[in-house]
């Protein structure tokens, strides 16, 4: 028997590797979250209205996620003003996130590091490291962004019970508005870029066009208040529930082989990874949420998403390349969304936090963050002390999809006796856009 | 490893904690992609996928995030002090034990994941006892806190260490508000002295834009509560702020937001304990003789350990901090 580990995968927001095994049959791909990552245990005895910078561990949409958790808790509303504030930070975090990835995709093929400064720029040619460099300008602008409205871009700090913890300076909302038009020009740079010049030529992507996992039910908020809408692998709603059911329909399954448990849908019980059946499993994330077939609300959004559907037909889908298409689907819409939400009227207020009179017990809050679904629910005590805290993370909710694509992109190279380096980068590829 | 006139080696690594200091190096304001000017980036699992055998021939520097947790992020320390000359702990976790520290205030979880081998099936890195801060470990020749670090501390360190005197102006513009052994290293090229921590050199409350007025507030406020967002020290308004036990450099950042400090540049370099610090400083603000007075205003006060050492647990509490060894 064989074995092999591609150490620290790149690109992934927690650091994980895969073993791959080979015993005669087709190899077995483990794919391994190597670090210990248990928030709930951060956050018990904890007070309660620390959660939301505790939390930012995770990402920085938990942080915004514990904060609605805590207005409930509170049995608060906040103030116009602050929700806008919230949301425009969660969609640039959206923008950051995606921006990122992208950056990640162009910079594959070699260091971004390497002196840019001497490479030789083919006129009239779009240029991969002028992309890079595009991208890497506007993930700084959307850093800045973030940090205007969160105080820090990742761990914010300005959610908090009730709102936000102050207002905008007066400097700061033509200098929102610029970014946020900047950030969707380049959007559209980006999208001309990769549907041009990445999709139909195979560039970047060649090694995974043929690799999908599915099909898979997928899992995302519903446009109503509270409630969530599984949909099975063909993309019809199966159930929508509330948002407090989700553990009573979601069981989470530890694997001696990794630190990050795998989320399955309890009803159809928990099947071994190794015998290949998705039936219990579920995704989330940008094509998760694609997945119901339903048109995105902004124009230049919506337009990639009808793009989408001629060149690879309509939704579901389950392949690595309909997965990079929806980033950029939903790059564009956050994109369109921050514009709209930057302007001066909607961030403008005297009242940024409405101030809780007494404490709760319970509260609990899902947001879609730019990684997928996330839902929180904390119980604490009468002094405020958190008892309990339930976390569900877009990186436990994807973890057995992870997994699955890491089998599949293995399988081919090892078939073919290509070398491993091809199978290590056809997985790291297959991941990034999940 | 580099001789003069080559490109510095750098290696960058994150043992447990997030990857927000990883994305911050990313994200220094697109100045990111000049460092290949002055350095050669041997190892960045994260964004360039190299394997460990890539430090075998030396590295210059190496940027250190991350918490201590696993017995992989002990070897990962071990190998990366062996192989480089500077190493560097970036980040509240590598510095001091971050938020994952806090886990050694929870009880010891069930060993639910097992490090047993099995004919086909993966092992995964044991678990330490506690986790631990970077310098718990090995030797750190330098410390660059925060949670995240600042892009302006961040960038000053890799000016001071990588591009060493070599950076053009343009690229100099935080030497102004740096402390003056920094400032120094960056403009001249020279080291700074090791142990330099890229921090401000006083507490935070320096550069807290608040204003303090020296009045008792007797009371205990909880961040939920209704306080002044703006204007008056937090502290002061009975909030507890931890400004006034943390090491500056920020720019009271969290407190120029109207959320109290919670500590993660890690202690104010004239500080033996944050959290004793913490208590000195919150007793300043009572102006109570009656004992039942105290007694419940003390009462009012929870979560005291993971609040005083939120980033700091592994490595400052004086009562839990082991030394390496």
């Amino acid at each position: 028997m064989s074995k092999v580990t591609f150490d620290s995968l790149r690109w992934l927001e927690q650091p994980a590797q895969v073993t791959v095994t080979v015993n005669g049959g087709p190899p077995r791909a483990y794919f391994q979250a190597t670090s210990p990552r248990d928030a709930a245990a951060l956050c018990k005895g904890r007070l309660v209205e620390e959660l939301p910078r505790i939390l930012s561990i995770l990402s920085p949409a938990h942080h915004l996620c514990a904060a609605q958790a805590l207005d409930r808790l509170f049995n608060v509303e906040p103030p116009a003003v602050a929700l806008n504030m919230r949301e425009a930070l969660r969609r640039v975090l959206f923008v950051r996130h995606f921006l990122r990835k992208f950056y990640f995709l162009a910079s594959s093929q070699e260091s971004p590091f390497a002196e840019l400064r001497s490479r030789e720029v083919r006129p009239g040619k779009r240029d991969l490291h002028g992309v890079v460099q595009d991208l890497s300008r506007h993930l700084s602008l959307a850093q800045e962004a973030a940090i205007i409205l969160g105080g820090r871009a990742d761990h914010p700090v300005t959610a908090v019970a009730g709102g936000v913890s102050r207002s905008l300076r007066e400097e700061h909302h033509p200098r929102l508005a610029e970014i946020a038009a900047a950030c969707r020009d380049c959007a559209v740079r980006l999208s001309a870029f990769v549907r041009e010049d990445v999709f139909p030529a195979g560039k970047l992507l060649a090694d995974v066009q043929d690799i999908a996992v599915g099909p898979l039910a997928s899992l995302s908020l519903a446009p109503e208040p509270d409630r969530l809408i599984l949909r099975d692998a063909k993309g019809k709603e199966l159930e929508r529930f509330a948002t407090t059911a989700l553990f009573d329909k979601v069981a989470l399954q530890r694997e001696p082989w990794s630190y990050e448990p795998f989320a399955f849908l309890k009803d159809k019980g928990w099947k071994d990874l190794a015998a290949g059946s998705a039936e219990s499993l579920f995704f989330v994330g940008p094509l998760a949420r694609l997945n119901g077939g339903e048109a995105v609300a902004t124009p230049l959004a919506e337009a990639e998403r009808l793009r989408l559907v001629e060149a690879m037909g309509p939704f579901p889908h389950g392949g690595v390349l309909a997965a990079y298409w929806a980033m950029l689907v939903q790059l564009l819409e956050a994109a369109e969304v921050l514009v709209a939400t930057c302007e001066v009227e909607k961030l403008s207020g005297p009242a940024p936090r409405t101030i809780p009179t007494a404490l709760g017990q319970e509260g609990h809050a899902a947001l879609e963050s730019p990684q997928g679904l996330i839902y929180h629910r904390f119980r604490a005590d009468e002094r405020g002390v958190v008892q309990e805290a339930q976390i569900l993370d877009a990186a436990t909710a994807n973890n057995a999809l992870l997994a699955l694509l890491a089998q599949r992109a293995v399988e081919e190279p090892v078939a073919q006796s290509k070398p491993w380096e091809v199978a290590r980068k056809r997985v790291e590829l297959s991941l990034l856009p999940f | 490893m580099s001789r003069p006139g080559q490109k510095v080696k750098l290696a960058v690594h994150t043992a447990t904690g997030c990857r927000a200091c990883e994305q911050g190096m990313l994200d220094v304001n697109n100045e990111v992609s000049e460092l290949g000017r002055f350095a050669e980036v041997v190892f960045w699992p994260y964004v360039l996928g190299t394997p460990w055998e890539a430090v075998e021939g030396g590295v210059d520097v190496a940027l250190f995030a991350g918490a201590i947790h696993t017995e992989a992020d002990r070897q990962a320390a071990m190998k990366l002090r062996e192989r480089s000359k500077i190493l560097v702990s970036v980040g509240a976790c590598a510095a001091f034990g971050g938020l994952p520290g806090l886990v050694n205030l929870a009880p010891p979880a069930e060993p639910a994941v097992a490090a047993t081998e099995s004919e086909d099936k993966p092992t995964l890195p044991r678990t330490e006892p506690r986790a631990l801060a970077l310098s718990q470990v090995v030797e750190v020749d330098y410390v660059v806190p925060g949670c995240p670090p600042t892009q302006n501390l961040l960038w000053a360190a890799t000016l001071a260490l990588v591009c060493r005197g070599e950076s053009p102006a343009r690229l100099s513009y935080s030497v102004a508000r740096l402390p003056e052994a920094v400032a120094e290293a960056i403009t001249s090229g020279v080291l700074p002295p090791r142990g330099t921590v890229f921090a401000g050199e006083k507490a935070v409350c320096g550069s807290c834009s608040r204003v303090k007025e020296e009045k008792k507030s007797g009371t205990c406020k909880r961040p939920y509560q209704a306080y002044d967002l703006t204007g008056r020290c937090l502290l002061e308004q009975g909030l507890v702020c931890q400004g006034v036990a943390t090491q500056e450099g920020c720019g009271g950042l969290c407190t120029g937001v109207g959320v109290p400090c919670r500590g993660c540049f890690g202690k104010a370099p004239a500080i033996m304990d944050p959290g004793a610090k913490m208590v000195s400083a919150i007793a300043s603000t009572f102006d109570s003789k009656n004992a039942q007075e105290i007694a419940g205003l003390v009462g009012s006060f929870v979560d005291l350990a993971g609040t005083f050492y939120r980033y700091s647990l592994p490595s400052q509490c004086a009562l839990l901090a082991p030394r390496r060894g």
